[in-house]
C-alpha cells in the first residue's frame, strides 16, 4: 500500500491554486463588460461572477482559432468560450461551420 | 474499523489549498480531519478482496445484460446500443470506478457502483495521503490511486488513437474541474499529450461530422467527467453515433450499464450467494424494509428509506422518471451519530484504495464529509 515517498503533481497545483486568490476591485459581481472576438460580430455583454482571477482566465480567455485543412493550419481569428456565439462568429465563414454548446445542459456538477 | 477523534492541523486550510484542493469547505465543511478512521491490515485486505470480486461480478453482469437484451430496464435509448456493444467487444479504454460499500461487523455490502463519473478521486488519492504525512508518517493507507492512475494511462496510450487526449467537464464547478485536472495530471505523467476543453465548448463540425476543440482540431480521444445519460439527453447526443472519427470516450459507452442502479437487481439475480450483494428488485415485492432508489440519480437525491413499511428518511430531487429499484435496507454502521460509506476504487481493473465519506443521515448526500483514514 505504501506510496512512493515523493508524489509529483505537474499540472494541478499551480493551475487550481490560482482559483483561490482574492478578488480585485474591478471584479465585483455587478460589473459588466462588452466583448467580441471577431470584428464582424456584434458586442455581447458578459457579467462577472465570483471565483477569483485565475479561474476567470479559463472562462474568458480569447484563444487563437483556426482550422486544419489537409494537414495545414488555417488561422481564422480568435474565439472565447465564455461569450455568446454571435459575438464570436459574425460573418466569419470558418467559425460558422462549427456549432458549439450542444453538450453541457445536464446539470451544475457531476458530484457522485 | 474505528473512528478516532483528533485535532485538525493548525493550518489545515492552507495545507490542503497548497495541494490545489479548493472545495474543502462550501456552506458546510466537506474535508473533515477532526476525525479519522483506523483500519487493521486484515480489514483492508478484506475490502481489497471484495472490491476485486465485485469488479469481476460486474463484468459478468454487463455481458448478461447484452446477451439478454435487457437495456429496457436501464432506460437506455435504442440508438446508442450498437455503440455500447461495440465499446464492450472492442474493449475501449476504461480507467476507473468507485464502489460504495457499507462495512459493519466484518460484513461488506455493495450499496452502488459509480462506474462512469465517480468523484472524490483527488481527495482519496492525494489530499488524505498528504494529511497522513503530516499526521503520522510511520502509518500506511489503503491508497495506491495516484500510482495506478499514472501507470494505467501509460498502458492505455497504446489503445488510444495516436492523437491528443482531451479532458472535459462542466464549467464553473471547481470540484469537477479539480477531479478532471487531477486525472489529466496523471495522464500527462503517463506520457500522454493532453488538452482541457469544457464540455459546452466542444464543437460539432457540420460539414465533416466530427467533434472539434476550441481550435477546431479533431477530438479523437476524450476523457469526460460528464455522465453518459446527460450526454444522450443533450442536443449533441445523437452526433456521438454519427461521428466520423469514432472518437474514443473514456469512460466508454458500456459503463452506462454499470453506472445505472438497474444493475443492482441483476447482480442479485445472478449472484444471490455472494456475501457482498444485497437483495434488490425492480418492485418492492414482499420487502417491508428497503431503500427505493431512482435508477439514475446523483448526490443522494430522490431516495426513500423504508423500515417496517414506514418511511424513515426521504430526499427530494428531480430524478426518477426513468424508474426505480428497491434494495433491501442494510443497517449502516454508526459511529457517534455518523454513518460512514467506503468508496473503494478500481483503477485499471484492480483495487486501488479508498476514501470515506460520512453523513449524519442514512442517505449520503452533497453535505457529506470526506474523512481520512489510516492503517494501524
Amino acid at each position: 500500500m505504501k506510496k512512493s515517498k515523493y508524489i509529483e503533481l505537474v499540472l494541478i497545483t499551480a493551475a487550481l491554486s490560482s482559483c483561490h486568490q482574492s478578488n480585485n476591485d474591478w471584479e465585483n459581481a455587478n460589473s459588466h463588460t462588452y466583448i467580441r472576438s471577431d470584428s464582424s460580430a456584434p458586442y455581447s455583454p458578459v457579467r462577472h461572477y465570483g471565483g477569483g482571477g485565475g479561474a476567470r482566465m479559463w472562462y474568458y480567455a480569447f484563444r487563437p482559432y483556426g482550422n486544419y485543412n489537409n494537414g495545414y493550419y488555417e488561422r481564422a481569428g480568435y474565439y472565447s468560450d465564455a461569450i455568446h456565439p454571435n459575438a464570436n462568429i459574425g460573418s466569419n465563414f470558418y467559425k460558422g461551420s462549427v456549432v458549439r454548446g450542444g453538450f453541457g445542459s445536464g446539470g451544475f456538477s457531476v458530484s457522485s | 474499523m474505528e473512528r478516532i477523534i483528533t485535532n485538525p492541523r493548525n493550518n489545515w486550510q492552507s495545507a490542503v489549498e497548497k495541494l490545489g484542493f479548493g472545495f474543502h469547505t462550501t456552506n458546510v465543511p466537506y474535508w473533515d480531519e477532526s476525525a479519522y478512521y483506523s483500519f487493521t491490515m486484515p480489514e483492508v485486505l478484506k475490502l481489497e478482496k471484495a472490491t476485486a470480486e465485485l469488479w469481476d461480478l460486474c463484468l459478468g453482469a454487463v455481458q448478461h445484460v447484452m446477451d439478454n437484451n435487457l437495456y429496457h430496464q436501464f432506460g437506455i435509448p435504442e440508438y446508442i446500443i450498437p455503440l455500447i456493444e461495440k465499446s464492450w467487444t472492442e474493449d475501449h479504454p476504461a480507467i476507473y470506478g468507485r464502489f460504495d460499500l457499507a462495512y459493519k461487523n466484518g460484513e461488506i455490502k455493495l450499496l452502488e457502483f459509480n462506474a462512469d463519473t465517480p468523484t472524490s478521486l483527488y481527495e482519496a488519492g492525494i489530499v488524505q495521503w498528504f494529511w497522513l504525512q503530516d499526521f503520522d508518517k510511520s502509518k500506511d493507507q489503503f491508497n495506491s490511486i495516484h500510482e495506478k492512475l499514472i501507470s494505467y494511462w501509460r498502458y492505455l496510450k497504446n489503445y488510444l488513437y495516436n492523437d491528443t487526449l482531451h479532458f472535459t467537464c462542466l464549467k464553473e464547478t471547481l470540484e469537477d474541474l479539480t477531479n478532471t485536472e487531477y486525472m489529466r495530471d496523471c495522464a500527462m505523467q503517463g506520457g500522454l499529450e493532453t488538452d482541457l476543453i469544457f464540455i459546452d465548448d466542444i464543437g460539432w463540425y457540420e460539414g465533416r461530422e466530427v467533434f472539434v476543440d476550441t481550435q477546431n482540431k479533431d477530438i479523437k480521444n476524450i476523457f469526460k467527467l460528464y455522465p453518459w445519460e446527460w450526454m444522450l439527453q443533450d442536443e449533441f447526443g445523437k452526433h456521438i453515433v454519427a461521428d466520423k472519427n469514432k472518437t474514443l470516450w473514456v469512460e466508454p459507452a458500456w459503463k452506462m450499464i454499470l453506472s445505472n442502479k438497474a444493475i443492482l437487481p441483476i447482480l442479485w439475480q445472478l449472484y444471490p450467494k455472494c456475501p457482498y450483494i444485497l437483495p434488490a428488485f425492480y418492485e418492492a415485492n414482499q420487502m417491508n424494509s428497503y431503500v427505493k432508489k431512482p435508477i439514475l440519480s446523483r448526490e443522494g437525491a430522490n431516495i426513500e428509506v423504508v423500515q417496517n413499511n414506514l418511511t424513515i428518511e426521504k430526499t427530494e430531487g428531480e430524478y426518477g422518471k426513468e424508474g426505480y429499484i428497491y434494495q433491501e435496507l442494510y443497517s449502516l454502521p454508526r459511529y457517534g451519530g455518523n454513518y460512514p460509506i467506503i468508496g473503494s476504487w478500481v483503477i485499471g481493473q484492480q483495487p486501488a484504495g479508498m476514501g470515506i465519506r460520512e453523513s449524519t443521515s442514512l442517505i449520503t448526500n452533497n453535505t457529506s464529509r470526506f474523512v481520512p483514514h489510516l492503517i494501524d
